[in-house]
């Protein structure tokens, strides 16, 4: 396995933490009118697994999913589209929690815990026609005591499916702490199943690649699943408008201070290795500029056609309402 | 009515020799359930499949309803066409929320862009076993928009109608009556001529299998068989009782309900599901919004309570021909007293 490239992880992340700050900004202009939840954080997460995927690999993600999507290469002007309410990715029906993307394989879902029985079907089926593909089934710490994680471990187990399952693990289900609502060490949870499991340090891209790696070579090589535990701090509330009163402010300050925030310690690393400040401030610069430009681009995008509210819901329009082919 | 002849087979065996013809014309159907390989199905619905199409298509599954029925809808938009057994109906309770969150709406979410083409059977209907194995629960589907919801009738339907869910590419709920895949197809009230290979039957097009004029039944599933037992009982009476099975429940054939409403003096929904917000009341608003006060007398039979264990309180609440022809003979009477002088 080769190392990850720092300094193209840090621009990566870069353009990550501005993405989703456009975002949270579409929030407070009203360009987004519903719940909106934030990657901000836990971007070294998605820049691993950004260096470990392939184009042909899928990833079922959570209600959390920009990063994800981003990181398997889905058109961020298509998910920004989506996002701010425009005919976007879903065409706007879907939003921010339910982005599907055919080419690379993206899907999320909102109901927690839901997305790893499909990561597992859509393995089944890629397992034998496209072998050494993998699916990454992602989670949250609150997903991983859902019934349908547990379900989807052992089958996954039992018919050796090249998933990855991939939690990040942020702290919080929304206002419940970790200790609160889990019971033993969240990277255990396929050791009954014979599942290995990796946990890592979720602020550092380098920690994380370094526990991804042997979960998607024996997810490659057909000897089935892993668990990967991201430990991480989600910087926002769990939606924006969150007013976050569960989470002390030392803690907060603890973990969103320069020296543990992943993009500002990523930066610290790089210059003490000697990458020069100027380079650092051009891949801020460069990202700020990229995000600017999707984002120009996205509101371009038009608006879906209430006309159509109707369609998609079966391959012929008016199925229910009982109108004749 | 009956065209089976000395045909001895059981609906299982139909949906068995169904889903061989569809396994062998399209390799990307699979099978996947509880019991369904090794077992061949607890109703047998899927025997001998494993050993002609093997353990990489028949797949026998855990007791984990909300994984492998997750998981033939992550199969099915990563382009597979799986048949996936959900045992009886009633489990529809620990996986439904891949059923309605993810299967049916997937299409919608994605708009348009990602289908689900997989079929959800399952066996459903009251056989002695009490509150959590005999439900029907079709109303449940059929409420949630982007499921199809199929309801064959008669043996014939059981092939043709999982022709057509098979080879639709939306994700369709496939309701098999217990009575229907357990009774020898030469034994029912109604069926086919069943000779020659099946055909597709067009989902949203319902049939009616009997002329009447006093008052037509209306069903699905294995009520239509009792509703026909009951029309047949009421014409010794004098009664004339149509029946109209609708085969599908999503689509349903709105027009053609609101046709044989029109042509009837009455008309009696019969549902072996609960009655309150169910079929029986879809139907009839149907009816009605079309038809107004032009409407025919409009009543409904079906269950209101859980399904008791006792035979004789499961048949104080479980429709029967006896309890459909009571319930026919009093709508009419009702007409009849309606009818100026």
């Amino acid at each position: 396995m080769t190392a990850i490239d720092l300094a193209d992880a840090y621009r990566t992340m870069a353009v990550y933490r501005r993405f989703e700050e456009a975002v949270g900004a579409a929030v407070v202009t009203g360009e987004v009118h519903g719940e909106m939840h934030l990657g901000i954080g836990q971007e070294a997460i998605a820049v691993a697994l950004r260096a470990m995927l392939e184009p042909t690999d899928a990833v079922v993600s959570t209600h959390r999913p920009h990063l994800h999507a981003l990181a398997l290469g889905v058109d961020p002007v298509a998910l920004l589209a989506e996002l701010l309410e425009r005919s976007g990715l879903s065409g706007g029906k879907g939003g921010h929690m339910h982005l599907f993307s055919r080419d690379p394989q993206f899907m999320c879902t909102g109901i927690v815990g839901a997305s790893a029985p499909l990561a597992c079907g859509d393995a089944l089926a890629q397992q034998r026609r496209d072998p050494g593909r993998v699916t990454v089934a992602v989670a949250g710490d609150g997903s991983m005591n859902q019934g349908a994680v547990f379900e989807s471990m052992n089958l996954a187990a039992l018919w050796r499916l090249p998933v990855v399952f991939l939690c990040e693990d942020n702290g919080y289900g929304i206002s419940v702490r970790r200790d609160v609502a889990t019971a033993g060490q969240l990277a255990d949870r396929g050791t009954p199943f014979g599942i290995p499991g990796h946990a890592c340090d979720g602020t550092d891209p380098e920690a994380v690649y370094a526990a991804l790696g042997p979960a998607f070579e024996r997810a490659r090589s057909g000897d089935g699943p892993s668990v990967v535990v991201a430990t991480c701090y989600r910087f926002r509330g769990h939606y924006e408008g969150d007013a976050d009163t569960y989470r002390p402010k030392g803690e907060k300050d603890d973990w969103m201070s320069a020296p543990r925030d992943p993009l500002s310690r990523l930066r610290a690393r790089l210059e003490a290795a000697g990458v020069p400040v100027v380079e650092l401030d051009a891949a801020d610069a460069a990202a700020e500029a990229e995000v600017a430009g999707w984002l120009e681009a996205a509101r371009s995008v038009p608006f879906p056609d209430v006309d159509r509210v109707r369609d998609d819901v079966y391959a012929a329009p008016g199925a229910r309402q009982g109108v004749r082919a | 009515m009956n065209a089976a002849g000395s045909d001895r087979r059981n609906g299982s065996q139909l949906v068995a020799e169904t889903l061989h013809a569809e396994m062998d014309r399209d390799p990307s159907v699979i099978v996947l359930g509880e019991d369904v390989a090794e077992l061949g199905g607890v109703f047998g619905a899927t025997r001998r499949l494993r050993r002609t199409y093997g353990d990489e298509r028949v797949l026998d599954t855990p007791i984990s309803e909300t994984a492998f029925v997750g998981a033939a809808i992550g199969a099915a938009q990563a382009g597979l066409r799986p048949v996936v057994e959900l045992m009886f109906v009633d489990f529809l309770g620990v996986c439904f929320d891949q059923i309605m969150n993810q299967m049916a709406k997937a299409r919608y979410m994605s708009g348009g862009a990602v289908t689900a083409p997989l079929v959800l059977r399952s066996a459903v209907g009251c056989i002695g076993a009490a509150a959590q194995h005999s439900q029907v629960l079709s109303a449940t589907f059929a409420h949630i928009p982007g499921l199809k919801v199929a309801f064959p009738a008669s043996p014939g339907d059981l092939r043709g109608l999982l022709l057509t869910a098979i080879r639709d590419d939306d994700p369709v709920i496939f309701l098999e009556h217990k009575w229907l895949l357990k009774t020898r197809v030469a034994e029912l009230p109604f069926c086919e001529d069943l000779s020659e290979p099946a055909d597709a039957v067009p989902f949203g097009e319902l049939r009616r299998l009997r002329d009447g004029g006093d008052v037509t039944i209306v069903a699905a599933g294995f009520m239509v068989q009792l509703a026909l037992t009951a029309a047949e009982a009421l014409e010794a009476e004098g009664i004339r009782a149509g029946v109209v099975d609708v085969r599908t429940l999503v689509p349903l054939d709105r027009e053609g309900l609101v046709r044989e409403a029109a042509a009837a003096d009455a008309l009696l929904v019969v549902d072996d599901d609960y009655a309150d917000y169910g079929m029986c009341g879809e139907v009839i608003a149907t009816v009605a919004e079309a038809l107004g006060r032009g409407a025919p007398r409009l009543a409904r039979h079906a269950l209101d309570v859980p399904i008791p264990a006792n035979r004789a309180l499961e048949e104080a609440v479980v429709p029967s021909a006896a309890s459909i022809a009571a319930a026919a003979r009093g709508l009419v009477s009702a007409s009849a007293a309606q009818v100026p002088a």
